[in-house]
């Protein structure tokens, strides 16, 4: 898997940096348009990986933690999603629907869908940042949630990404509600190499040497 | 039962060993965790499968990686010890669909499906003996296999942990 390490330019770096924060401040206006909710997201760390450390970005791996992946197509493909640990999940859960499950098997209908919700608005409202910033067509496609060990649901999405040949980006990110304390998420890009080299040019980065 | 010897098989990994050892396949989602053993050499061994089957247009970096790849070079690795192919005594598990929540979620993230077929159609075509297998599912799936006692088990977020198989003799009757 060495020939998915890459190490990026500052140039490259802080375009990533930069459309991370757009896109994401993209996706916090619109989870505050759905739920009618004042919501504040930071980005304190954004990371660059190779595939094998990203079951182990949370954290310990074992924890069990919320996934909602959502694969891209369009002129890029790749998968981005958004890993909430469960008791972040839990007050995600609190905040959107007014109460949460307390143990994984007690997800219901309605726990589900809203955390699909939030996968796509999330994801949506972050590839439209970057398909305005680089021109590019880039679509969500619908969501899908797992509860299980951080280290499943990350390589399980690395799986699907192996076959593509990808890059990780992983955000740190935080949401704020109003009166609540802070949830810790993750949001894992982790387009082909290809599509982000296409992104750079898009964005009229040279290509680092 | 306590073996001192404790091995991590992480994913892509091969890992063989002479003598006890106990193996951990952790968090299998769609990969699959194989373990087999030859109980007369007394040796063991663990594969992380991650994909199907190896890119035909670029080089192998890591041949656990792939089923394909990976099967035919823990036998060679085991046999490297002093087991015999002809001995050697399979379980595996894993390959599972751990996004269950979602539309078309099943077809769309396939990779556990397809990873479970293959390990399934390249063991058969070995005419390898297996003694059980726990594929398929949402649930992803640790794999804890003791090479003293032979008991192989399957832990899950739901379930807690289960006994999958004896890979020795001697508990070859434990079932799940």
């Amino acid at each position: 898997m060495g020939s998915n390490s890459r190490n990026f330019g500052l140039m490259e770096m802080s375009a990533i940096r930069e459309m991370s924060n757009i896109g994401l401040g993209h996706a916090t206006t619109a989870l505050a348009n759905v739920t009618g909710k004042a919501f504040n997201m930071e980005v304190p760390n954004v990371e660059t990986m190779t595939l094998e450390q990203v079951p182990f970005m949370m954290g310990d791996p074992e924890a069990v933690a919320v996934g909602i992946c959502m694969p891209i197509e369009g002129d890029i493909s790749g998968h981005t999603a958004f890993l909430f640990p469960w008791e972040s999940a839990q007050a995600l859960w609190k905040m959107l629907i007014g109460y949460a499950p307390e143990t994984p098997d007690q997800i219901d209908e309605l726990a589900a869908s809203a955390m699909l919700e939030i996968g796509n608005i999330v994801s949506s409202s972050f590839l439209n940042a970057i398909s305005d910033l680089s021109g590019l067509k880039l679509h969500a496609t619908p969501p899908m949630v797992s509860v299980d060990l951080v280290y499943t649901i990350a390589a399980t999405i690395v799986a699907e990404a192996e076959i593509g040949e990808a890059v990780a980006l992983a955000l740190e990110t935080r949401l704020y509600g109003l009166e609540d304390s802070a949830i810790t998420g993750y949001f894992l890009c982790v387009p082909t190499m290809s599509g982000l080299n296409q992104l750079f040019s898009a964005l009229g980065i040279p290509e680092a040497a | 039962m306590s073996v001192g010897n404790q091995l991590h098989v992480g994913m892509s990994e091969i890992k063989v060993v002479k003598g006890p050892a106990v193996f951990t396949c952790l968090g299998l989602g769609s990969c699959i965790g194989l373990v087999a053993i030859d109980e007369q050499a007394d040796v063991c061994g663990m594969i992380h499968i991650m994909l199907p089957q190896a890119f035909r247009d670029k080089p192998i970096d890591k041949p656990g990686k792939f089923a394909d790849t990976g099967i035919p070079e823990l036998i060679a690795q085991m046999e490297k010890l002093g087991a015999s192919r002809t001995r050697l005594v399979m379980a595996y598990a894993g390959g599972a669909q751990v996004f269950k929540f979602g539309s078309d979620s099943a077809s769309r993230m396939d990779v556990g499906a397809r990873n479970g077929e293959a390990v399934a159609r390249i063991l058969k075509v070995m005419g390898a003996r297996v003694v059980a297998y726990d594929v398929g599912g949402s649930s992803g799936r640790t794999v804890i296999v003791n090479s003293v006692d032979g008991l192989v088990r399957v832990r899950t977020v739901q379930s807690g942990e289960k006994p999958l198989c004896g890979i020795r003799r001697a508990n070859r009757g434990v079932a799940a």
